[in-house]
This record gives structure tokens, C-alpha cells and sequence, in this order.
């Protein structure tokens, strides 16, 4: 790999970030070279999409951050100052319109031609867009609409169409998880794209999941871990293992496992799949006992993201899910709370929180029923309840009456939850229960979840956090490509190990590791 | 009422490591007046007084005060099931059609056939809930957003009423006198029609404020996905919502035939668009934000006097009322809009 030379098109310099007093990002600086592909590589909650979205201008950095592009110092959290510098972003949604063609959403960013009469000259409009995508190195029938294309035809258009907006002045290029969704075969080609950014002399900051991309199409990498860049190294002098250890030292080494007591099998079996098949799940059989949490691991488009809204029935599924020996069928989540079977989804505003409703309506929402006498909700037996909860749950709340948005990340979740706990379900399912909690809120959401255990219910946790695993579970399963890859149980459980397992390295030495072994 | 004391804080109990401070609002006498619930109620007794000092003849009169309540309440029925539909999320514009549609169908009841006019009554509000639930079949199974699903749905009814009532209004004038009595009577000085809105919104005001199913309906309307995961049957609360619009539309219909003594063909159009400014200025009231009975009673009364007064005043001015009910719709639509937007920047 060629050392990064030239003036850089891109320094930031000493970005930090708190949320509601947590500090976030700790004054993280980077610079990219002109043609260099800059990776940066953290796990979940290390800041990444943080950093990107500052820079994207989205969120205002705290006082004291820098940027410089093409040596001009410009506005951190201005978006058209950031775009007139030429810095482009590509997210992994791409922010395409699926339903029209290549042709015009490469028009919509850059305007159409037109001819007499203000007609669209469309074979001119033809051509400049098979132009613009050869930019890229790509080839393709501009006419096909982007919802026919493949995931990596798609991303080809998005960049292609960045490249164009930037009219040859494109400065950097980020791609946000470009890969997430990606085959093998498509990441090649993909990688093959981005080289021909490159030789324009484009910086691209590449932030991915994937390890073994990363050395084939970066120069350098910076990991983060919890906020803080801990290296920027040349990815000739790194390989996997290094890497992984950069970005999982220090944190993992001191796991807090405070169990209740070392239990000696689970109880009755409350959960069970058999043959669960889904968009991405294929075949997963898992069955979950009383008083266990299991927990599951695996990166984006392994399966983990929609195991939850399969089980509860929300999307469409084969297979058999029975909650104590009864069926539970699909498309049916009424038919779950009745089974005992509680979600806390993992998009808490967009499926956990009714927005109108108040902090004790919302608490209230599955069980208000429950509180009807004499053919009305009794008013003090809905606030004695949701008050109730609402202490289990330690809520910090103006007042039960305050609108749910006043509410921080954590204790909106904690209202999720509380809502799930008044259930009394015999499993809960939590998918990424402290997504965007501050760290004393996720203690207490995991001491919650240590008790609903205790007290006998079959907990199943999906986390992108293999560190809220570690610290959770009995027993944890790593997802790949839709399948169970790993299993892990008690002392094995470690986040590293989840890490690497979910990325598909050292199944081998992992499979030791998962039978007690010490690494 | 009982269930809304703003003030009440969360009882943390000892469990709470950080109980959160006191808020310390102070109690001045813009707060104890809550302008920000009842300002409507306010305005609406303003416009009274000042309309009754500048036409005192006219305006502030006993009889003025029974037609605007009168005709009112006709509206407000409609406006009512408007509110209800609302609430689920579910833009119903066929209301004022299947209004419409009920007038027409009553007449050709009465007059056609020998059927006493209780049961054509009754045939006539069944009808107005059947259109409620094939509005909610089209929506709920076959996908179609629910403006453009009753947009279809009133140009249907609309050649339905014309196929039932020929085209033209029915006088009704072979039909008991009990029949009209029922629209035009009056208890202790106040016209019956009001006791009808009375009820309804005593009925409706009890279910969404004080029942599941009212709980349900708001938390569907306002994001449906989160109401499904919590095990509520989204489906049926948006099938039932329609359906209670549409036997309220129904029955706004029959009213007014009651109070007209014949059915006016197409009476039922100039409803729609007072009864959705009403909806949409109800939502800034009383409980800011939802769309709830007792801001859309405010609203309504607030939206008559005003058009009654103006009218009075005015009288070279025929189009006032449209002006200002137009206008009304556009300005409480656009703070619900800004609410929204404040509360999701937040």
C-alpha cells in the first residue's frame, strides 16, 4: 500500500461530543490523504456514526472541534458549507428513489438537460448518466429502474451520483457501512469502484464492519473504542488479530458478571423455534428455558436484526415459534401478549413509543385494559399502575402526565420496558435494549433484565453490543449469514471472542474457547 | 378530568436514586386562566360580547342565540364523527357525502314506502355505518390511503343519492308530525337538536377518554406500528373509528331532514369543510394535540358565533363564511403542524 503523501484534503481536528452529559466523543482527530482510503473501524457505540454525522453536519460538535478541507478551514455542523468544500457522503441507505431509473436519479442531483420547449433531452441525459457511472468504473442499462438493481449496482449509482454533484471538485468521499447488505462477489466489485474514486485523487473515509475488506482496499485505519481513537496505523503493519485487538482492548478484559447464582440447568423450556425462517434467518432452531438469558450476536445482515420482529410475528415468517407448548402464529402481536410473550423493540421511537400519548398512557398501553371498573379506566388505578412501574423501573420523569419526548434515550426505554414488565410475560424478547442509553440508565435496563430472569422468565437479547452480552447472558449464539455459527456458554462468553465469531474468524479456536478453554 | 391533573408528580417512591427536582412553574394568572387549553372558550365568550354590543338587535338576541346553537348542532354531529375518524389516523372526506347520501336515503324511505318513520330512521343510520365499514374494508384490505379510498367513496354515494332520491329533494310533507317535531322542538327554551349533540358528545367523550378502546384509538392514529406491538388490534380500532363516523354522519343526516321537514338533496356538502376546521381548531383545544370532544365542542360553538356574528355584520359579504372557515382550517392545521415539528426537535 502507498504511503499517503500530499497536502491532506481532509483534517479534523479535536472533535468531541456529549449527549445529555455523556461525553461521547473524546477529541477525536484524523486526517486523509488525496487518494487515500482511510478506514475507521470501532464496534458499536464507539462513536462512528457520531463522528460521521458531525461532519455531515447533523450534530453540532462541542466547542473547540476543526475542520480543514483542501487546506480551508470550514464550518464543522454547517451541511452546505461541509458540501461546497466537496465532501460527499454515501449512507447505507443511499437515498436513492427505488422507483425511477438510473437516469433520473442521477438527473435528480444534478438537474436534467433539456431541449425545446423545456422538453428532457433523454438521449443526452442517457448519456450523461452512462458517463457518470463509467466515473466509477461501472457499467450498466441507465434505463433499468434502481429497485431492479443489485445492492452493489445500487451503490455504484450513489456514488456515481456524488461523484457528478461535486462536478470533479469531490474532495473526500464517506461511505457510511457501504457493505452491510453486500455478497462476497459484490464487495469485490464494489472494492473496485472506490479504486476508481481514488485515483481522482479522492479521499474516501470508509467506515465498515467487515475486517477483511479492510485490508484490501484501505491504506491506513482509526479505531475507536468508547469515543476515544486509539491508533491510526498503516494496514501493512496490522493484521486481523492486531485489529481486533485494537479495537476491542482494554474494555473487554474486565468483565462484571454479577450472577445471581451459577445456575444449574435452565428451567422448563418457555420458548421454542424450530425451522425459523425469515428474509435473512435461515433454518434457526433455538429453544429458551426459564430464568435463562441467551443472547445473539452478529453483525449487520446476519439475521439478528430481524430475529425479534419474526419471533413476535411483525414480519413474515416460516417455521414454528411456541411459547409454552402453544403455537404462536404469525402477523398476529396481539396473540403474543396473550401467549406471555413481551418485545421491547430495538427502534424505540419508531416501534416502542406512541408519540401522542403521555408517559402513563404510553406505560399503560397492553394492560389498560386491566384497569376498567364498572365500564371505565378507573383514573387512580391507572396512575397507581403506571406509578408502580414506573418506580420498578426507576423512571425519572417531570411528572406521569409529561409528553413522552420529554423523556431522555434512557428512561423512554425503561417506559418500553416497563410497559413489556406489567405484562408479566414469560419471555421477553430485547432487541437492543440499550441502543442509545446513557451508561448508568443501561445498568440499571441490564439489572432489570438479571431480575425478569430471576424471576423466572425466558429472556432472549439481541445486541450489536457484544459487551452487553458478555455482561447479560448464559449463553450466547453468533449469527452468519442467517445461521447459527458459534455457540457460547458461561465463562466463554467473552466479547472478543463474540467479535470475531461474528465476523467469521477463528471459528476454530472459538469453538474451544465456547467449551470453557482459555484462549 | 379526573384522569388529566398536569400538575401530579411521579410518585418516585424510595427506589428512585434521583428523584427528579420540582418544577417550579409558577402559578401567575395567565397559568390558573390556561390560556394554553381553553383559549378558544375565551375568544368564543369575546366574540359574544363584542358582536352583542356592536348588534344588539340582531346578534344579541334569545332567538339568535337558538339558531346558532340550533344549526350548530347539526354540524357539530358531523364534525364529531370527523373528530373520531381523526383520532385513528383514518382522513375520512366522505362524511359529508355519506351525510348526503342519508338524507336522500330517509326521503325515499318516507315518501316511498310505508315503512313508520322510526324504522326508516334506524335503516338510515345502519346505512351510514355500512358505508363506514366498506370505507374501512377498501382501506384496511386493499391498501388504498384512506383520503383517496373516501374521495372515491363520495363520488360513489354521490351518484348513489341521485339514483336513490331521483335527483331532487323530497318534501315530506305526508309524514307524522311527531317526525319533524323530533328536529324542531324545543325543551325548557333549548332547541332538541342540541340535546342530540349533547348526547352524542357526552357518549363519545366517555369512550375516548375514559375507555380502552379510546386509549387505543389515539395511540393507533398516532403511530400505528408502536400501537401493534403492544398487542393492540390496530385493525379493528380503525375499522370501528370509520364506522362510528359514518353512523354519526348518518345521523347528522337525519337530523337535519327532521329539522328541514324534507330532505334536501346534496344538503350535506357545505358540512365538510366547517366540520374538518372545527376538527383540526378542536385539536388545539382542551387537550393540545389530540383531537379530542370537548376542544371540537369549543371549536365548533367558537367557529359559529364567529361566522354568525361576521355574517350579521357583514351582510354585503356573502362569502364570509367560507373565508373565514377556510382560513380557520388553514391556520389550525398549521399549529398542529408546528407542535408537531417542535415536540420532534426536541
Amino acid at each position: 500500500m502507498n504511503a499517503p503523501a500530499g497536502k491532506p484534503r481532509l483534517e479534523l481536528s479535536a472533535v468531541s461530543k456529549t449527549f445529555e452529559g455523556t461525553r461521547v466523543l473524546h477529541d477525536v482527530s484524523m486526517r486523509i490523504a488525496p487518494g487515500e482510503v482511510h478506514a475507521l473501524m470501532g464496534q458499536n457505540g464507539s462513536g462512528k456514526s457520531t463522528l460521521i454525522k458531525i461532519l455531515a453536519g447533523f450534530y453540532k460538535a462541542d466547542p473547540g472541534a476543526g475542520v480543514v478541507v483542501d487546506g480551508r478551514p470550514r464550518t464543522l455542523g454547517d451541511p452546505e458549507d461541509i458540501h461546497q468544500a466537496g465532501v460527499r457522503f454515501v449512507h447505507q441507505d443511499l437515498g436513492l428513489v427505488p422507483a425511477l431509473s438510473v437516469v433520473d436519479n442521477l438527473a435528480l442531483g444534478h438537474g436534467y438537460t433539456t431541449g425545446f420547449g423545456a422538453r428532457i433531452a433523454w438521449r443526452r441525459q442517457r448519456e450523461a448518466a452512462a458517463a457518470a457511472l463509467s466515473a466509477v468504473g461501472h457499467e450498466l442499462d441507465v434505463r433499468r429502474t434502481v429497485d431492479e438493481l443489485h445492492p452493489v449496482e445500487r451503490t455504484a449509482v450513489a456514488i456515481a451520483r456524488a461523484l457528478q454533484s461535486a462536478r470533479g471538485e469531490m474532495s473526500v468521499l464517506v461511505l457510511d457501512e457501504p457493505t452491510a447488505t453486500m455478497s462476497k462477489s459484490d464487495v469485490r466489485r464494489l472494492l473496485s469502484i472506490i479504486n476508481a474514486v481514488r485515483r481522482q485523487g479522492v479521499g474516501v473515509l470508509y467506515v465498515s464492519h467487515h475486517l477483511e475488506e479492510i485490508f484490501e482496499i484501505a491504506d491506513r485505519v482509526s479505531v475507536l473504542v468508547d469515543g476515544h481513537r486509539v491508533a491510526t496505523e498503516r494496514c501493512s503493519d496490522l493484521d486481523l488479530r492486531s485489529l481486533v485487538d485494537l479495537m476491542t482492548g482494554g474494555v473487554v478484559d474486565a468483565p462484571e458478571r454479577p450472577k445471581l447464582e451459577p445456575k444449574s440447568a435452565p428451567g422448563e423450556r418457555l420458548l421454542s423455534l424450530e425451522k425459523l425462517n425469515g428474509a435473512e434467518i435461515a433454518g434457526l432452531d433455538l429453544h429458551v428455558g426459564s430464568g435463562e438469558i441467551v443472547g445473539v450476536a452478529g453483525i449487520a445482515g446476519s439475521g439478528r436484526e430481524e430475529l425479534c420482529s419474526l419471533i413476535f410475528g411483525t414480519r413474515p415468517r416460516e417455521g414454528r415459534v411456541t411459547v409454552r407448548g402453544r403455537e404462536l402464529p404469525g402477523a398476529r402481536p396481539d396473540k403474543a401478549f396473550a401467549l406471555g410473550l413481551a418485545l421491547v423493540p430495538a427502534n424505540r421511537l419508531r416501534d416502542g413509543l406512541v408519540a401522542g400519548l403521555n408517559v402513563r398512557e404510553n406505560m399503560n398501553l397492553t394492560t389498560v385494559r386491566w384497569l376498567v371498573r364498572h365500564g371505565r379506566i378507573h383514573p387512580g388505578e391507572d396512575r397507581r399502575q403506571a406509578a408502580k412501574i414506573g418506580t420498578r423501573v426507576s423512571l425519572k420523569a417531570p411528572s406521569l402526565e409529561a409528553p413522552i419526548e420529554t423523556l431522555s434515550g434512557g428512561n423512554q426505554q425503561k417506559v418500553v420496558l416497563g410497559k413489556c414488565l406489567q405484562t408479566d410475560p414469560g419471555v421477553l424478547l430485547l432487541d437492543e435494549p440499550t441502543q442509545g442509553v446513557d451508561v448508568v440508565a443501561k445498568a440499571e435496563i441490564h439489572h432489570l433484565i438479571d431480575t425478569a430472569a430471576s424471576q423466572g422468565a425466558a429472556v432472549l437479547v439481541c445486541s450489536s453490543d457484544e459487551t452487553e452480552l458478555e455482561r447479560l447472558c448464559d449463553r450466547v449464539i453468533v449469527l452468519r449469514y442467517g445461521r447459527v455459527v458459534t455457540e457460547f456458554r458461561g465463562a466463554g462468553i467473552q466479547s472478543r471472542r463474540l467479535v470475531r465469531s461474528s465476523l467469521g474468524l477463528d471459528s476454530e479456536k472459538d469453538t474451544e474457547g465456547a467449551a470453557g478453554n482459555d484462549l | 378530568m379526573t384522569s388529566s391533573s398536569r400538575t401530579s408528580k411521579l410518585p418516585t417512591g424510595n427506589a428512585t436514586p434521583t428523584p427528579s427536582p420540582p418544577r417550579t412553574k409558577s402559578a401567575g394568572l395567565l397559568t390558573s386562566l390556561r390560556l394554553d387549553t381553553y383559549s378558544g372558550l375565551y375568544l368564543a365568550v369575546i366574540l359574544v360580547l363584542v358582536f352583542t354590543v356592536l348588534l344588539p338587535d340582531t346578534f344579541g338576541t334569545a332567538s339568535n342565540a337558538r339558531v346558532i346553537a340550533s344549526s350548530a348542532s347539526i354540524s357539530g354531529i358531523l364534525t364529531l364523527g370527523v373528530a373520531v375518524s381523526m383520532a385513528a389516523g383514518m382522513f375520512d372526506i366522505s362524511l359529508a357525502a355519506n351525510m348526503t347520501f342519508s338524507i336522500g336515503l330517509l326521503g325515499a324511505l318516507l315518501t316511498k314506502t310505508d315503512l313508520p318513520w322510526p324504522v326508516a330512521v334506524l335503516l338510515t343510520v345502519a346505512a351510514g355505518a355500512l358505508i363506514g365499514m366498506v370505507n374501512a374494508a377498501i382501506i384496511i384490505r386493499l391498501g388504498v390511503q384512506p383520503i383517496v379510498a373516501t374521495l372515491g367513496m363520495s363520488s360513489v354515494l354521490a351518484a348513489g343519492v341521485f339514483w336513490v332520491a331521483d335527483g331532487k329533494s323530497a318534501l315530506l310533507d305526508k309524514v307524522p308530525a311527531s317526525f319533524t317535531d323530533a328536529g324542531t322542538a324545543t325543551i325548557a327554551t333549548i332547541p332538541i337538536t342540541v340535546y342530540y349533540l349533547a348526547a352524542v358528545a357526552l357518549v363519545l367523550w366517555f369512550v375516548l377518554e375514559h375507555t380502552p378502546f379510546g386509549r387505543y384509538l389515539y395511540a393507533v392514529g398516532s403511530n400505528a406500528q408502536a400501537a401493534k406491538l403492544a398487542g393492540v388490534k390496530v385493525v379493528r380500532v380503525q375499522a370501528i373509528s370509520l364506522m362510528i363516523a359514518g353512523t354519526l354522519a348518518a345521523v347528522a343526516g337525519v337530523v337535519l331532514t327532521m329539522q328541514l321537514g324534507s330532505a334536501s338533496f346534496g344538503a350535506g356538502a357545505a358540512y365538510l369543510l366547517p366540520a374538518f376546521a372545527a376538527t383540526f381548531l378542536g385539536s388545539t383545544q382542551v387537550i393540545p394535540g389530540r383531537f379530542n370532544v370537548r376542544g371540537t365542542i369549543v371549536a365548533l360553538y367558537l367557529l359559529a358565533i364567529a361566522v354568525k356574528g361576521l355574517e350579521l355584520q357583514l351582510p354585503d359579504l356573502p362569502w364570509i363564511k367560507d373565508l373565514v372557515e377556510g382560513l380557520v382550517l388553514i391556520v389550525a392545521v398549521g399549529i398542529t403542524a408546528r407542535a408537531i415539528r417542535q415536540r420532534g426537535t426536541r
